[in-house]
């Protein structure tokens, strides 16, 4: 019964090839497809929105929720979630800002290790305790932003040296945004680490079906922390991301990427129930919710309906790309 | 390979909380009861009268969503559309009775009607959840920022102040030195006791949470009762948006923020296990109360209120811990 879908992910790269059937194919391409249809939509409503400015302004804007949804992805493949990495993220913009004026331009390298190490512990907690994660990473956040709070005094901090952060104001071959750039890069990195070493087929095997890949050998609670560290460290640079475009860190900033982060992921099409999925899936899904954000005031429909629009994305994304094989009794 | 060892387990497992007072059950009020005296102990300003009726009356809200919760996590299932609930629930009724914004004065049909509302979104997370398959945490956190969004329309950029003569009396006035929104939440717990001990709904809600494969192949038909177990659960969150709204007497779209972890963090701290079939809403009710007295506790002996979350945060992750400690060999599996 499962063989045929173990099949499925040794067709990666998904998006350039689909599964066996060419239902399954179109529904691969599915977040193409409404990336693309969503362009031609906001084009038609707004011509001057297919232009280099608005393009440029918009990819730049999906920097941080890409490397936060990246990142996600890695557990949400594991078949766990991790709830904390918007407070993470904002947690981690307080460090910037706090630790900018002691530590100069080792900042950006100091916040993201610590961020990773605090994701880490979140897995070790996951596995070790054999808490669900959902558990853990909802205790996480809720720690996180009472962390930030007391340490940042509740407010904004101000962030007065930008030289740390300049350079992701910069852009590559004068058109691409740096942030997105190394959003990319992060993206591409992991993918690659992810395709050459065997870590893409522990952690398929740890998502499709957790037991049978234990038996079979699989390092299972390393990969899955590994996987929380992965999202920890994704949290700290989206922080740092965060900083660049707002000079301040504070201990809310980050609070209201979480749902859209977790839309990009199962809009992207990776399965919540785990095994099934790519982190260039989230790519595409961060930038399919990006376009919604920027595109819903262009039709004229006021950001109110953003969060509404959020909620239905998450329930009907999910109910798409689930596997009903896998969970008899949903809880 | 660990069956046998498993049946014993399990067998003698089994009958303990049904004979009365276990452990597990006693735990949590012998915990209250602890925490109470090391506060009184370490605070001259903890151990007054008046700080047990701010306590009392500051639960009163978290118990109502607890209450609801308690149904939801009975079931094994999660629910973290409060936040959502409660906030729409919060600025319809603060548009529907007597207000600033509107000419509406209807009273008690509007508390209701602001309920109603709060119910047809948990019923909406129930539907999706057993008409679509998506997992509950999933459907709740869509349905919570449905909420938000009818919250943030309703809003619409002017906060409506109430004026209304019965909700603004609910928080002030007293009986017997409780505020009348205290005993709403007694009266609240006592209807959840009821619902959970003589209901076939509240029954249900435990059979399916401890075992919903039995139930299903016993022909019990559970998707309905999931959906209305959502749904009471929703009304639950509907009447704590409207104590808020009482409580701050406006409207606010952020009423119901946090008060889903709170109320997971006292459903689970008082003894309610998040896989479902055990604990209740007396459980919860006590949940309540330790988490309340060690938020009132922690700032009377001067610790910072913003570590309140950071506490509750640490409570949920130690109690659940705790809880799923002795199934470890047990289950190999968390996702």
């Amino acid at each position: 019964m499962s063989t045929p879908v173990i099949a499925q992910p040794a067709a990666e790269p998904v998006v350039v090839k689909g599964g066996p059937t060419p239902a399954q194919r179109l529904t691969s391409f599915m977040p193409v497809i409404a990336l693309v249809a969503l362009l031609a939509a906001l084009t038609i409503a707004d011509p001057d929105f297919l232009t280099q400015k608005s393009l440029t302004a918009a990819i730049r804007t999906s920097a941080p929720l890409v490397v936060l949804a990246a990142g996600a992805t890695l557990v949400v493949l594991c078949g766990g979630i991790d709830l904390s990495i918007a407070a993470l993220a904002s947690l981690s913009t307080v460090f910037f800002a706090m630790w900018l004026p002691d530590l100069g331009g080792l900042t950006t390298l100091a916040v993201i290790a610590a961020a990773a190490g605090i994701g880490a512990i979140q897995g070790i907690a996951h596995v070790v305790l054999r808490i669900p994660s959902f558990i853990v990473t909802l205790g996480g956040m809720s720690i996180f932003s009472a962390v930030a709070l007391v340490i940042s005094d509740a407010g904004p901090i101000r962030v007065v040296d930008r030289d740390a952060t300049n350079w992701l104001t910069l852009y590559v071959a004068g058109y691409i945004p740096m942030a997105f750039f190394v959003a990319v890069v992060v993206v591409a990195v992991i993918a690659l680490v992810l395709k050459l070493t065997p870590l893409q087929s522990y952690i398929t095997a740890t998502g499709y079906s957790e037991s049978a890949a234990r038996l079979a050998g699989t390092p299972v609670d390393r990969v899955k922390v590994g996987a929380f560290t992965v999202s920890g460290a994704c949290a700290g640079l989206a922080a740092v991301m965060l900083v660049s475009r707002n000079f301040s860190g504070s201990p809310t900033m980050a609070d209201n990427l979480l749902l859209p982060a977790v839309a990009a992921i199962v809009v992207g099409g990776t399965a919540i129930t785990g095994g099934h999925g790519s982190i260039w899936r989230s790519l595409v899904g961060a930038l399919v919710i990006t376009l919604l954000r920027v595109g819903l005031p262009i039709v004229g429909v006021p950001s109110a309906y953003e969060q509404i629009l959020y909620g239905a994305i998450i329930v009907a994304a999910v109910a798409l790309t689930l596997d009903r094989s896998k969970v008899l009794t949903i809880k | 390979m660990t069956s046998p060892a498993e049946d014993v387990d399990v067998a003698a497992a089994r009958p303990q909380p049904r004979r009365g007072v276990s452990l597990r059950d006693s735990g949590p009020p012998l915990a209250l009861v602890v925490i109470f005296v090391a506060f009184s102990a370490l605070s001259s300003d903890f151990r007054s009268i008046g700080n047990v009726q701010n306590i009392m009356d500051t639960a009163a809200v978290l118990a109502v969503v607890t209450c609801g919760i308690t149904f939801v996590l009975m079931m094994g299932s999660i629910d973290l559309s409060a936040p959502g609930v409660m906030g729409a629930a919060a600025i319809a009724v603060a548009l529907l009775v007597a207000n600033n914004r509107n000419g509406n004065e209807l009273g008690v049909i509007g508390i209701l009607l602001a309920i109603l509302l709060a119910a047809a979104l948990g019923c909406v997370s129930g539907l999706a959840l057993v008409l679509l398959k998506v997992p509950s945490f999933m459907t709740t956190l869509g349905v919570s920022a449905v909420g938000l969004g009818l919250a943030t329309l309703m809003f619409n950029g002017v906060q409506p102040n109430i004026t209304d003569g019965t909700l603004a009396s609910w928080p002030v006035e007293r009986l017997l030195g409780l505020s009348y929104l205290t005993w709403i939440a007694f009266a609240c717990v006592l209807v959840g006791y009821l619902i959970q001990r003589y209901t076939r709904l509240g029954r249900y809600a435990f059979a399916i949470g401890g075992a919903e494969e039995v139930l299903a192949l016993s022909g019990v038909k559970v998707a309905p009762y999931k959906v209305a177990v959502f749904t009471l659960a929703g009304a639950f969150y509907g009447l704590a948006g409207v104590m808020v709204t009482s409580q701050l007497s406006a409207g606010l779209v952020q009423a119901g923020k946090g008060y889903d972890f709170a109320a997971i963090t006292a459903a689970v701290v008082g003894g309610t296990l998040l896989t479902g079939g055990r604990g209740g809403i007396l459980h919860s009710a006590v949940g309540v109360l330790i988490v309340m007295v060690l938020t009132n506790g922690l700032v009377q002996v001067g610790v910072s209120p913003y570590w309140q979350g950071g506490v509750q945060g640490l409570i949920v992750v130690a109690a659940v811990a705790a809880a799923v400690l002795p199934q470890r060999r047990r289950n190999q599996v968390t996702k």
